[in-house]
Order: structure tokens, then C-alpha cells, then sequence
């Protein structure tokens, strides 16, 4: 068995006081009281997203950008796959998010001989008590890193299917709910192609945005160089806010405004997706809504209580360009997934309704 | 606990907090925290724009005094230009909208019209019924006659007055729509402009001190009023950003004032006086139709010769050319009888019906008339046959004018046959016998004859015997140093015109030109007991020094006359003899031999054009032909002959609408960015409103946005064009009002809607201002400072070619032309390819019905 369910110990020897996060230990989540979460204010929500940020940025140099997406990603309550060549660090940064919130996280190195069981759990018949007890499995925790997701079969990697949309694990019949908040960041390197099992389209569809970290620029490679020699970044970092107020923080994002000309804008983007000639598969409905989910995060971080179509431009190439499937003409005449996307934001008027006011609305008496 | 970010600043306490809050009271515009309150209230705006508007059209309308005569006009024009006024401040008090208050005034200026024309004519009092309609054409159709046929100052009749006070009803209305809804108070004096031209035109005077000052006056409470009650955030921002206003404002004006007081030494025609003094503004340039009476001391007054008549003639002295006779002295306006009924067709043959006793010279005139326009044939008196007419033509057996039954005189050319008696003053002498065969019209005195005329007549005549010597001793009279040649002093006099009254004023100032002498020569021999006329026409002109030849009679040298050699002068019936033309203007045309005589103290005159300003008692030396550069005659305009406030006021009408018509793109940009703009700018319609401005704004300066471009996007990308200028320094307030604009129409446009609360109704957060940078710089605040600090930094920065496009030619506006111009295109355009493509279903159907037929069978077959 080659399943690791560490805690981030396993990567600091000298462990402080990191909260003891073994899964085993817990208690299910379906067990315990449910706490209702409020929204956040804003200054307060303001106030955490900046530590979280400053945090990430403090450990991975020069890699803003897909920071906040991951946080946008969390805080949409959506799951992340970091697809991109070893060694930009995309491990890193799963894990680097994982620390700085205040809450269980597990790791699942994912093999070709990983089993569901291992992901979800397993009903141990106990001797003593003379019944079967359940032994969660790795996904039991608020974040799952899944590294290198593709090197699984696709049967364990469908075991994650139901924890990630549905956020709970049914095991012998029983249903056990998953803590909130709970987020699947994966990784997965697209050059090796032996040995790997892409990720199929229905799986690909569960991930709310895809990030490729790309190489860092040159001065935040030295700048790497320098301080990432004697130690690991890793150790500095210590959480800077709780689960709590992290799942207050997701309350918040929910109450974000999304006016009807957005939702429109939206639906035509999706539509515009599924009508172009370039596409074998568009984006489905179910994007649709992720789309809007991360946009309203977006624009909760941007410290606005409702949606512009800017928040929904910045993430649509992330949240759609790895659910959509090229035709193969596209495909062979060297078009990308992004650049199809990033032409249909081009195209699709952002409100139409603004173009067919008429200008003569008089506003006077 | 939620984000409640600029919410709270945008709408509910910015509506309250916009005059306190410091970041609005320091924007420009924003004059004082009581504005906002002004604004809402309706209050006396309506009432002060009204009294503004009655002012100035009222005003403007004292200036026609002396296109109509008298003030009696004045006080129905009065009581229309004040219901109308008023009717719309009433309607604008009740806030019914503005086209409803524009009907409603125009209902209004119906009622008062009828009231004040039709009340027997009308249901009770007011309301026009079927005989109103009747009357109003008959009223009409008299004021269309007294247009065409009378010279200004005309006779305040119904109908003249009827019309005056509906040009002037809807001029209100006119001047109120531009200034009010239109919300451009400026362009509301192009209405004022518009009744002004008309006196400018019409009038020696022109608009005169009064009426100018009035217009002027209510111009200028039009645009206090506007500026009062919704100020203008063009003015506005100046007096905060630009102390300099007063001064700019002096030097434009001085700029202005030069422009006009230098233009007039360049534009040729300004010869007299200050503009518009020096010469009347007129369109057509001067009528070149010799109207008899009317506009006889306009062409003469006319510094450039139009309607330009060349014509050969082998007569031994220049001949007159007579068109038209005036025998009826009677009324205030002397006009041509036209004794239509008693007019015979055609020129073969004309026969004057008087066998005179003296030997006569058949005389042969070939006239071409180029373009003088003029429904009487200018001929040498007296005609026997005109050859070479184009139209039917009739001629008066009475006077022998020849007249146009359906044509004018326009281009024609023809060979005028006449017969002039050899007269001698023994002859003359000798004519004593009673008066007979000739109609009662040219004997009968006319009535109300002013004493001195009288007197005056008696005293000159005074111990004459014959006819011929009182005719001598009124001729020499008023060719005697007392009287004196002039254009100037009847108008300068008031008596610049015809009719009694004029002839007694004539008589006292002794000065005029010669329709004055010409009249007093007539009346007064008619007063002596011989029949008189009015002959109206040419005195002989100058050689052109060219020769036409005629079949015939050979090389004829030829001659030229133009308006300034239009004449009058009277004709005496002499027994035995016929009409005898005599010549009693000094300094015009020429006396006859017979009328000539050795004591005149002006005996020579001299056929050369004289100007008239300066009497000229001594004989000119004959300078060269042609002093005077003529206009080529094919540029000559053409005016129709008969009217002269015709022209005028299509004139006024036409430069009205050609002015309208170029700055129509701007007026509709600018009225639509007042619209936009001008509101009270804190509702949330406001914000999309000004933001719709912002992008036209861009696209007018080369900025367009783009359909698929965010608000955000599109703002970003104006304030990096280049076009708004640095972020720092002094354009920082238009990036600033740009942001701020975007802020707004966002939250306007994406943002939770005011009325919806929020999710969790009592939110402790609510009032916090998030510290983004979205919710920097929106203030709520009235957005016409904001757009006008963008649209200034827009136009600093834009090279003059597109700074008047944007302005002129504001390609939004002309986009949206032409989209609405295009748009049934389009529609037939989809209808087209909808039924093509339902068409070609159903060929499709059609075609796989009859595959699927074709198939059974074979199947069947096989």
C-alpha cells in the first residue's frame, strides 16, 4: 500500500505545534453538530484574504497571480488542479495554501496501485466491539492535495468524484459528510504520458479552474535561489486564519450580488462555447455555475458585494479552458483551448441591454 | 456580516451627503448645497422662462414698426406672444411633460388667434369652426396680396397682422422648445435671430435701436433663466477652474466686435454705415424687378446695377423705357391698376386711340432683358407693335402697358415698334381745347389732398394760362434750387414711399427722388385740371459702345440700364396731342425739348448713373461708358418681381433652416448631453445615463468602446489612450471623473438594486466604506461636472481636426443616424434571408417527399 496520508509533519521534521490532523482520530463530520456560518465583514474579510495572500507570496516568489486564483478557488469552494511540467511548484503551493488556514489537510500521493478504499475509507470489522467501524479514508479533511492525480487508475480516481461534488464519502450504504470547508487541490504533469491515466472529461468537469503555474521570471528565480537554499520556505509559514473564519469567509462569497446582465453575459458566454465551430464539446452548465461561484469570489476579494463581468473575464479562461475539448481541425492548426475562450470573451457583448436602452430616456420632468 | 462596500456611498447617503460631502463640494460645478434643492422644486422657473421668452419675441417684434405702419398691430401680437408664454408656464407648473406642453401651447395659439380674429366667426368666441376657416382664407389670401403687391411700411390689415401673430406664437414656442426641454438656451436665439432679419432686410432702418435692445434684453434673461435654474457645468467648472472667465469673455467679444466692424470694409455692398445699416442683408441681392412704387427707391438705393436691360434703338435721343402707369392717387399705397378686364391680347397691334396732331417718328427698340423680372414689358412709349415675345402678353388700351398674362419678363428679346410725336412747345401752347376721350381715372382729383399740396399748386400755377404753361411752371418749380435730389432723406425722414401724406412731407423737406417728384408733378396738375399718370420705368442708360443690328434699319448702337436708372416720371394729357411725358427730378434723365427751357437752373442733366446722394446742380462732363462695373448678367439673381417681404422672409426661413441644418449634429449631440447630464443626477438612471455619455464622448474623440469590452476595461483603456492626457497633473480630474463615472454606472449596473435588501436585512457592516479601489472617487454626485471635466481634457488633448469633428460632426450622433437610417434595411435584410431559408426548407421537404415517392416505387417495382 502505498498510501501516504501525512500531515505536513512528514515535510518539516522539526515540527512545531501544528494541530494533530490525523484523520483517524476524527470523528466524522456527519457526526458532529452542524455550525451555522455567518458572512463576514468586509473589513475582516479584507483583512484575511490579504494574510493568506502575503503568506502564499512570502513562500512561492513572483506567482500572485495563481496564488489568488487558488484562493478564489477555496474561498468559491471549488476544487484546483495544477497541471504543469515538474518542478515550478505546484506542490508547493497546494501545500503552502494548505498551511496558512488553520485546518486538516491530507496528502494523497496517487500511484497506479492506489485503491478507492484508500481515498475514501474503509469498514473494519472490529473484534472487540464485534462490528464494523469505519476508518475514514485520506479525503477526510477541510484540503486534499492529490499529487499527480493522473498516475492513478481511473477507478480510485473516480472515488474522488462524489467527495468532490457532493462533499461526502458513502461507503457500505452509509453517507458521511465531509468538513467544511473542503477542497481538493491536484496536480498533475501533462509531459509523462507513460505510465498516466488522464483525467476523464466528467472529472476534468468537477475541478472549478485549472492553473499553470509557468516558470517564474528571473528575478523572482534568483530571488528563489536566495532564500529557498538553507531551509524550506514552508517552515516559516503558519496559519493565518481558521477554518472558521474561512468558511465565514465562503458565507460571505455566496452573498455576493449577481445582477441579470451578468447571468446573461454568462449564459452567452456558455452558449457562445457550445456554438463554435472550433469546439467538439462546450462548456456545460454545471461550468456555467462555476464560473459564476468563482467570479463572485473574485469579486469578494476585489472588496465589492457585487458581480462586475471583469470578475467573470478574469476567471473564464481558467474555469472553462480545461472543460472544453478542441475539434480536431482546431487542434491541428495549433489553436488552444485558452486562445478559443479568450476569442469568444472578444466577441460576446458584455451588456447588451445597455446597447438597447434607448439613449432618449429622459431623466426630466 | 457581509461586504457592503460603496453601497452605502452611492445611493442612500450619497443622495444627502452629496452638497456636504467634501470630495463633492470640492468638485467643480457644485456651486453652492442649495442648488440640488432649486433644481427639484418647479417653483417660478417656468413663470421667469416665460416672461423671458414673451420678452424677447415681444421685443423683437417692436422692430416691425416700419415693416407695418403704425403701432395699432402691436397689441394683438402682444396678447398671442403672452397667452403662449404663459399658456406653457402653466402646463410646465401642472409638470406635464414637454411635448404635451408644447401641444398645449399650440392649442392655445389657436384659441388666441381665433379669439382675437374669428370671434363672430367662431362658436363662441374661441372655438374655430367651419366660417373661421373660411375667413382665414379670405384673410389669408389678403394678406398674400398685400406681401406681394404694397411696399413696406405696409397696412396693418387683418390678414398681415393675423399672420405676424402666428409667426410670432410659434416663434415662442419655438424659442421655449429650444431653451427648455431642448435644454440649449443659446441656439434659442436663432428663433429671436430669425424675426430680427426680417426688419434687417425689409426696413432703410433696420432693426432700429428699440427692438434690437429689447431682443437683446429677453435673449439675455433666456439665458439667465437657463443658467439660474440648471446651471451649466460648462460655466460651472470655468469659474472654479478657470478664473480667467471674464476676461475670456471680454475678449471674445472684443474679437467680435472687430470682426464686425472690419468684415463690413471687405464684404462689398457695406459702402454705408455700420452693419447692418450700410446695406440691407438680402439674399437675392436687390430686387431687380422694377416694382413701380415698392421698390423703386431700393433699386435706386442699390449700390451694385441688377436686372441689367440692353437694348438698340434708332431713335435720335435715348428713349424712356415705360413699363407701368400709376393713376390712382387715391389710399395710402399708389399701386398700378391693372384694368385686367379691359386688357386686350396680343402685341401684333397696339393702338393708343389718340390722333395727335404733332408729325410722328416711328421708332424701332430691340430690348433684351436679360434677367430683370417684372410682369409689365419696359418699351419706349408710345408702342404700335412689340415682335418676338415668347408667352402670351396683353396690353391696355388705357395706359399701353404691356403685361404678361402667364409669363414675365425674364429673358425675353424683342423688337418694340413706337411712334413718338415731334412736340413742340408752340404745339403744347396751342393744346388748349376741353379734355376729351379720356378715362374719368387720370382726371378725377384724388380725395383728402393735403393743403399744402394744394396750396402749393395754386401758388406755382398761379397767373399760367394754357395747361402747358402750368405743367412748365410745375416742372420748374420742383426742378427749382429748393428742391433737392436725394435717397437718403425720405428714408432718414420717414417718407420714403408713396401716397399723400408722403407728397406733403415731400413738399416740406423738399427733398427726395424722383417717384416724389414724379407724384407731386401728377397730383398737382391733376389738382390744375390736367389728366396725369405715373410712368414708371428706365431714364435712358449709357451706350455699351456695342452695335446690334437689326433687319432693316442696320447697326443700331446699343444701350444698357439696370436698377439704378429705375425712374418715375409723370405724363400729361394734352388735348389733341396724347400723353406728354415731362421730366421734374433734377438730375435725372433728361428733359424733353419741348419741357426744356432757358431759365431751368438745372436745365442739363445728364443720363449718366448717378449716384443721387450729392444734388448735382451742375452739368457733369460725360465720362466713358460703363463708370460703374457691371455684373455679369447671368449672375444677376432673380427675385420674383412683385414682392419684396416674399423673398425676405423665405430668405429669413431659409437661412433659419440651412443654419439649423449644418449645426444640426452638434445641436442634437449637445442636446442629448444635456438631457443625459442635466438631470438631478443622483438617481440611478443617472449613472447610466452619464455613463452612455462617457462612451459617446470617447467615441466622438477616437476612443470608441467596444461591444465586447467591459465598463472597466473600457475606462482603463480611455485613461491610457493618451486622449485624456496625463493621470497626474492637471488632467488628473478627468481620470478622476472617469473612474468615478465607471464606479457609479457600475453600481448602477451590476449592483443590488436599492429597492431588494440585502439577504440579511439588519447588516451590521452596512455603512463601512471598503477601502477598494472601486469605491474610490463615487460620490453620488450630479455627473454634469464630472463629463464636462472629461469632455474638456478630451478636447485639450485631441488635434484640432478631431476636436471639430467631435464637436461638428460627432460621429456618435452620425452613427446612431445612420443606424436608425439603415435600420429598415436590416429588417428587410433578416425578412429576405428568413424566407430564403424557409424557402429552401421547403424544397428540401419538397425534393425528399418526391426521393422517398421515386424509392417505393422502384422498390415496388423491383
Amino acid at each position: 500500500m502505498e498510501y501516504h496520508r501525512i500531515s505536513l509533519d512528514e515535510a518539516l521534521p522539526e515540527e512545531q505545534d501544528l494541530r494533530e490532523d490525523s484523520a483517524v482520530d476524527r470523528i466524522p463530520a456527519a457526526l458532529r453538530p452542524a455550525q451555522p456560518t455567518a458572512a463576514m465583514d468586509a473589513e475582516a474579510f479584507r483583512a484575511a484574504s490579504e494574510r493568506i495572500l502575503t503568506a502564499i507570496n512570502t513562500v512561492i516568489d513572483g506567482k500572485a497571480e495563481a496564488a489568488r486564483l487558488a484562493l478564489t478557488v477555496l474561498l468559491a469552494q471549488g476544487h484546483l488542479l495544477l497541471e504543469d511540467v515538474p518542478g515550478v511548484g505546484k506542490t508547493l503551493l497546494a501545500k503552502t495554501l494548505a498551511r496558512t488556514i488553520d485546518c486538516s489537510v491530507s496528502r494523497i500521493q496517487f500511484t497506479p496501485d492506489l485503491l478507492p478504499s484508500d481515498v475514501t475509507g474503509v469498514s473494519i470489522y472490529n473484534q472487540a466491539s464485534r462490528s464494523f467501524e469505519f476508518r475514514p479514508g485520506a479525503v477526510f479533511a477541510n484540503i486534499v492535495i492529490g499529487d499527480e492525480i493522473n498516475r492513478a487508475s481511473a477507478k480510485t480516481q473516480s472515488a474522488l468524484l462524489e467527495c468532490m461534488e457532493e462533499h461526502q464519502v458513502t461507503v457500505d450504504g452509509h453517507s458521511y459528510k465531509l468538513d467544511e470547508p473542503f477542497m481538493v487541490v491536484a496536480t498533475q504533469n501533462p509531459i509523462e504520458m507513460e505510465g498516466t491515466y488522464p483525467l476523464p472529461e466528467a472529472q476534468r468537469d468537477r475541478f472549478m479552474a485549472r492553473i499553470s503555474m509557468g516558470y517564474p521570471d528571473k528575478e523572482a528565480e534568483m530571488e528563489m535561489l536566495e532564500t529557498h537554499q538553507a531551509t524550506s520556505p514552508l517552515a516559516k509559514v503558519t496559519a493565518v486564519v481558521t477554518a472558521g473564519e474561512v468558511a465565514s469567509m465562503i458565507a460571505t462569497v455566496r452573498e455576493v450580488y449577481v445582477s441579470q446582465s451578468i447571468k446573461e453575459y454568462t449564459v452567452s458566454l456558455g452558449r457562445a462555447t457550445r456554438e463554435s465551430g472550433m469546439l467538439r464539446l462546450g462548456a456545460s452548465p454545471r461550468s456555467m455555475l462555476q464560473l459564476l461561484r468563482a467570479a463572485k469570489a473574485t469579486a469578494a476579494l476585489e472588496g465589492r458585494d457585487f458581480l462586475l463581468p471583469d470578475d467573470v473575464v478574469s476567471v473564464a479562461e481558467s474555469v472553462l479552458a480545461h472543460r472544453i475539448i478542441l475539434d480536431r481541425k482546431a487542434a491541428s492548426t495549433g489553436e488552444t483551448a485558452q486562445g478559443v475562450i479568450r476569442a469568444i470573451l472578444a466577441k460576446i457583448p458584455v451588456s447588451p441591454d445597455l446597447a438597447a436602452t434607448p439613449a432618449a430616456t429622459s431623466t426630466r420632468r | 456580516m457581509t461586504l457592503t462596500p460603496q453601497r452605502s456611498a452611492g445611493t442612500h447617503a450619497g443622495r444627502a451627503g452629496a452638497a456636504g460631502d467634501p470630495e463633492a463640494a470640492g468638485s467643480p460645478g457644485l456651486e453652492s448645497p442649495g442648488t440640488p434643492k432649486a433644481r427639484r422644486a418647479v417653483g417660478a422657473q417656468p413663470w421667469l422662462m416665460a416672461l423671458a421668452v414673451a420678452t424677447a419675441v415681444a421685443g423683437a417684434a417692436l422692430s416691425l414698426n416700419g415693416v407695418l405702419r403704425g403701432w395699432a398691430w402691436y397689441s394683438p401680437v402682444l396678447s398671442t406672444v403672452l397667452t403662449v408664454a404663459f399658456t406653457m408656464a402653466g402646463l410646465r407648473a401642472l409638470r406635464w411633460r414637454s411635448v404635451f406642453v408644447t401641444a398645449g401651447a399650440l392649442a392655445a395659439l389657436v384659441l388666441i388667434l381665433t379669439f382675437t380674429f374669428f370671434r363672430p366667426h367662431s362658436i363662441i368666441g374661441f372655438i374655430p369652426s367651419g366660417a373661421t376657416m373660411t375667413q382665414l382664407g379670405r384673410y389669408l389670401r389678403r394678406a398674400s396680396e398685400t406681401v406681394l403687391a404694397e411696399s413696406s411700411p405696409v397696412a396693418p390689415n387683418a390678414g398681415i397682422v393675423l399672420l405676424v401673430c402666428a409667426a410670432l406664437g410659434l416663434t415662442v414656442i419655438v424659442v421655449d422648445a429650444l431653451a427648455y426641454p431642448l435644454a440649449l438656451p443659446a441656439t434659442s436665439g436663432l428663433g429671436i435671430l430669425a424675426l430680427l432679419i426680417v426688419p434687417a432686410m425689409i426696413k432703410p432702418q433696420s432693426v432700429g435701436a428699440l427692438g434690437f435692445s429689447a431682443a437683446a434684453a429677453g435673449y439675455l434673461m433666456i439665458l439667465g433663466c437657463s443658467h439660474w435654474f440648471s446651471p451649466d457645468a460648462r460655466t460651472g467648472a470655468a469659474s472654479v477652474r478657470n478664473p480667467g472667465q471674464f476676461r475670456r469673455g471680454s475678449l471674445t467679444g472684443a474679437v467680435a466686435l472687430t470682426a464686425t466692424l472690419l468684415l463690413q470694409l471687405v464684404i462689398p455692398g457695406f459702402d454705408q454705415g455700420a452693419f447692418p445699416q450700410g446695406s440691407r442683408l438680402n439674399p437675392f441681392g436687390p430686387a431687380s424687378g422694377l416694382n413701380p412704387m415698392i421698390s423703386l427707391g431700393n433699386s435706386l438705393r442699390s449700390p451694385g446695377g441688377d436686372g441689367r436691360i440692353t437694348f438698340a434703338t434708332n431713335a435720335p435721343s435715348t428713349p424712356y423705357l415705360r413699363s407701368v402707369t400709376v393713376d390712382s392717387f387715391n389710399g395710402d399705397n399708389w399701386a398700378p391698376d391693372d384694368r385686367d378686364g379691359t386688357r386686350r391680347l396680343g402685341t401684333g397691334r397696339i393702338e393708343s386711340g389718340v390722333e395727335s396732331a404733332a408729325t410722328e417718328v416711328r421708332v424701332v427698340t430691340a430690348v433684351d432683358t436679360g434677367q430683370f423680372i417684372s410682369p409689365y414689358l419696359p418699351v419706349p412709349f408710345a408702342p404700335e407693335a412689340v415682335n418676338g415675345l415668347t408667352g402670351r402678353w396683353s396690353w391696355d388700351p388705357a395706359t399701353l402697358s404691356i403685361k404678361g398674362v402667364d409669363t414675365d419678363s425674364r429673358n425675353q428679346r424683342y423688337v418694340a415698334l413706337s411712334v413718338a410725336p415731334q412736340l413742340t412747345p408752340d404745339l403744347l401752347t396751342q393744346a388748349t381745347g376741353p379734355v376729351q376721350g379720356v378715362p374719368e381715372q387720370f382726371i378725377r382729383p384724388p380725395d383728402n389732398v393735403p393743403e399744402i399740396v394744394r396750396t402749393t399748386a395754386e401758388a406755382v400755377t398761379a397767373g399760367s394760362a394754357t395747361p402747358y404753361a402750368r405743367a412748365m411752371a410745375i416742372q420748374r418749380y420742383l426742378r427749382s434750387v429748393n428742391f433737392t435730389y436725394s435717397l437718403q432723406s425720405p428714408v432718414q425722414g420717414g417718407y420714403d414711399g408713396n401716397g399723400l401724406s408722403v407728397l406733403a412731407d415731400f413738399l416740406n423737406q423738399k427733398s427726395g427722388y424722383c417717384i416724389h417728384f414724379a407724384s407731386a408733378m401728377a397730383v398737382m396738375a391733376r389738382l390744375e385740371g390736367i389728366p396725369s399718370r405715373i410712368a414708371v420705368g428706365y431714364a435712358p442708360g449709357r451706350p455699351t459702345g456695342a452695335t446690334v443690328s437689326i433687319g432693316g434699319h442696320g447697326a443700331l448702337p446699343e444701350f444698357e440700364v439696370d436698377a439704378r436708372d429705375a425712374h418715375a416720371w409723370p405724363e400729361l394729357y394734352f388735348q389733341g396731342l396724347g400723353w406728354v411725358p415731362f421730366e421734374p427730378t433734377p438730375s435725372r434723365g433728361v428733359v424733353p425739348s419741348y419741357a426744356e427751357e432757358a431759365a431751368a437752373p438745372s436745365g442739363a442733366s445728364t443720363n449718366e448713373n448717378n449716384d443721387g446722394l450729392i444734388p448735382s446742380n451742375s452739368p457733369l462732363p460725360t465720362p466713358p461708358p460703363s463708370v460703374a462695373p457691371l455684373p455679369p448678367s447671368g449672375a444677376a439673381p432673380r427675385p420674383d418681381a412683385a414682392s419684396v417681404l416674399l423673398p425676405v422672409l423665405y430668405g429669413a426661413g431659409a437661412v433659419l433652416v440651412l443654419g439649423l441644418l449644418l449645426a444640426s449634429p452638434h445641436l442634437a449631440r449637445t442636446a442629448l448631453r444635456h438631457r443625459r447630464v442635466g438631470g438631478s443626477g443622483v438617481d440611478s438612471a443617472a449613472a447610466s445615463q452619464a455613463w452612455m455619455e462617457l462612451r459617446d464622448l470617447a467615441t466622438d474623440y477616437r476612443v470608441p468602446p467596444r461591444t465586447s469590452e467591459t465598463p472597466r476595461h473600457f475606462s482603463a483603456r480611455l485613461r491610457h489612450a493618451g486622449a485624456l492626457g496625463e493621470p497626474q497633473g492637471p488632467d488628473a480630474e478627468a481620470h478622476r471623473a472617469v473612474r468615478s463615472l465607471t464606479a457609479d454606472f457600475e453600481r448602477r449596473q451590476y449592483g443590488r438594486p436599492p429597492s431588494v435588501p440585502g439577504v440579511d436585512g439588519a447588516r451590521p457592516g452596512a455603512g463601512t466604506p471598503a477601502g477598494s479601489a472601486a469605491g474610490a472617487g463615487s460620490t453620488g454626485a450630479s455627473a454634469a461636472p464630472l463629463i464636462s471635466a472629461v469632455r474638456s481634457s478630451l478636447r485639450d488633448h485631441a488635434r484640432p481636426l478631431v476636436r471639430f469633428r467631435a464637436e461638428w460632426l460627432p460621429p456618435s450622433t452620425l452613427a446612431a443616424g445612420r443606424r436608425a437610417a439603415t435600420a429598415p434595411f436590416r429588417a428587410a435584410r433578416r425578412a429576405a434571408q428568413r424566407t430564403r431559408r424557409g424557402l429552401a426548407g421547403a424544397r428540401s421537404r419538397v425534393r425528399g417527399a418526391l426521393r422517398r415517392v421515386r424509392r417505393e416505387r422502384w422498390l415496388r417495382r423491383s
